[in-house]
């Protein structure tokens, strides 16, 4: 676990070190990452799961590496609950597109979170569009905390499904999903789990959670783009209709009939991301060598020493005050809009995000047009830290 | 241009006292300018009479280029014909074009000094949401987006 894994750190922005604090947004990726993805270009690219040639069982040998991986690092059941998708957004409209649209119908209930991407409110609002379903929306404290002594009484008969969040992008929340998870199966109540933002800092294990879904976004986990996994319960995941047609996925095809191949192979349809899924083995490997326990607590120091900190800074707002956190930090300096603070930092070479990170009515509920969200990852460091209160007093003062 | 020099030389002077900041009553345009990506939302109202605008304001909930933006160009555009507002906002916005590199327009004045923002291409989108928000008004649009 050395900051040194990561070339991208060592790049200078309007001629300062790089401070990046931008990691809720996409992490870095280390070495052995972008390593493993020109190796399977320069060495061993060929299509996987077709060829009798050896490069395509080399090719497929380490395609199936990298489920191997993530299911070790999800303590997955097995690698065969593991699909490998665009990334969380996809894994999601998988979900509701094929498990929960073959079960709901005019008038049943889906709940999400107030606190969710748009990623997890979008494609259940789509499947409503589709079925006369109605959304149902579990509210969150002003500390961002899930109200979730409301859930109970929010199930009715009707619901067929809920979305939640593990750790929130915008708040830093961690939400306690695994009792959330109970109080819906008491009621029959299948539910799907956002781990976009867990995955990089906590430990995530599906079979404790008990979750009927769990998403991940590879490049959110120091992974590539444009990859991530969709873990589903077995039973869900064989009686579930496939979500894209076309090669990968069938075993048999003629013009009368086409029998689909079996689980996770139902839903890969087409050529895969191959070299994505390999970077994603790799980055899953990364987590596994270097411990995600020591991963969070190096994230945690981290933002205990960034909170302390920032809270002493006149006119600076916290918005996300929840008591269980990932390194997240959202906040709001009074007088600076948060672009032209991103602006004014990025010129001291500091990367951090404003706006509404993609969670619109998260940030309402605080009343506030956006925010500047600082997020931290291991390989920040406490100088980063000091250096980015030291900047932010700078810009403070020229709005004087 | 240095980063604090744009802000202290134009945007902060505008952005602390924003000139036409405020909501009338009566108006005979009025368009929304929305910026989604980063939330940014002006309204412009304008009171045209005789084909003249006899003012114009500005409010809603902006970063400080946004604001000292809308400052300049409520400014400027007072007392100025609809047609002479539409070719300037046609003017602006080849001026805000980062493939033109053109550093200033004669016909734009002190609307030129906006210019500066274009070395920072995240924002410019921040400078011209209200000239979009002007046009839509005067061609009766309800809302401006800058995508």
């Amino acid at each position: 676990m050395n900051r040194k894994d990561f070339p991208c750190l060592d790049v200078k922005v309007h001629n300062k070190p790089l401070v990046y604090f931008d990691n809720a947004a996409t992490a870095q990726r280390p070495q052995s990452v972008i390593d493993a993805i020109n190796h399977y270009y320069n060495k061993t690219n060929a299509n996987v799961h077709r060829g009798v040639h050896t490069l395509s069982g080399d090719a497929t040998d380490l395609f199936e590496a990298a489920r191997e991986s993530m299911a070790t690092l999800l303590n997955s059941p097995s690698e065969k609950n593991l699909i490998f998708t665009r990334g969380c957004t996809e894994s999601v409209n998988l979900v509701a597109q094929t498990f929960a649209r073959s079960r709901i119908s005019k008038g049943d209930e889906l709940i999400v979170s107030e606190m969710e991407h748009h990623s997890n409110i979008v494609p259940w609002q789509l499947l409503c569009e589709q079925t006369g379903a109605i959304l149902k929306v579990l509210p969150f404290n002003d500390n961002g905390e899930l109200q979730i002594e409301l859930l109970n009484d929010l199930i009715t008969d009707k619901t067929k499904m809920m979305a939640v969040v593990h750790a929130s992008n915008s708040l830093g929340t961690i939400n306690p999903v695994k009792q959330i998870v109970k109080i819906a199966h008491a009621r029959n109540v299948p539910v799907l789990v956002d781990g976009a933002q867990a995955m990089p800092h906590i430990k995530v294990d599906v079979q404790d959670l008990d979750c009927d879904f769990y998403t991940v976004s590879g490049h959110k986990m120091y992974g590539p783009t444009g990859i991530g996994m969709l873990y589903g319960k077995m039973e869900h995941l064989q009686a579930m209709p496939p979500y894209h047609g076309g090669g990968e996925m069938i075993s048999h095809v003629t013009f009368e009939k086409t029998v689909y191949n079996a689980v996770p192979a139902k839903f890969e349809a087409g050529t895969p991301n191959i070299a994505g899924a390999i970077g994603l083995g790799a980055a899953a490997d990364y987590i596994l060598r270097h411990s995600i326990e020591h991963i969070h607590k190096a994230d945690t120091e981290l933002l205990n020493y960034a909170t302390e900190k920032l809270l002493k800074v006149d006119g600076l707002r916290i918005i996300g005050t929840a008591k269980h956190k990932v390194s997240v930090i959202s906040f709001t300096l009074k007088d600076v809009h948060p672009h032209d603070l991103g602006t004014i930092l990025d010129h001291y070479g500091i990367a951090i995000r404003t706006g509404h990170h993609c969670t619109m009515p998260a940030i309402k509920h605080f009343n506030v047009p956006a925010t500047a969200r600082a997020s931290f990852a291991f390989y920040n460091t406490k100088a980063e830290i000091d250096y980015f209160i030291e900047s932010l007093d700078k810009a403070r003062e020229m709005f004087l | 241009m240095d980063i604090k020099q744009l802000y202290k030389t134009t945007i902060l002077e505008h952005n602390r006292n924003p000139r036409n900041y405020a909501t009338p009553k009566e108006y005979t345009h009025k368009a929304e300018g929305l910026n989604a990506i980063c939330g940014d939302q002006v309204f412009i109202y304008i009171n045209v009479e005789d084909d003249v605008i006899k003012q114009m304001n500005f409010d809603g909930e902006s970063c400080a280029i946004s604001t000292a933006s809308s400052s300049i160009m409520t400014e400027f555009l007072t007392g100025k014909t609809v047609l002479q507002a539409q070719a300037l906002f046609a003017d602006f916005c080849q001026l805000m074009d980062r493939k033109l590199n053109i550093s200033s327009m004669p016909s734009l004045a002190e609307v030129n000094n906006m210019a500066g923002v274009k070395n920072f291409p995240a924002r410019i989108k921040s400078a011209t949401l209200c000239w979009h928000a002007m046009n839509a008004a005067l061609v009766g649009k309800e809302t401006a987006t800058t995508e």
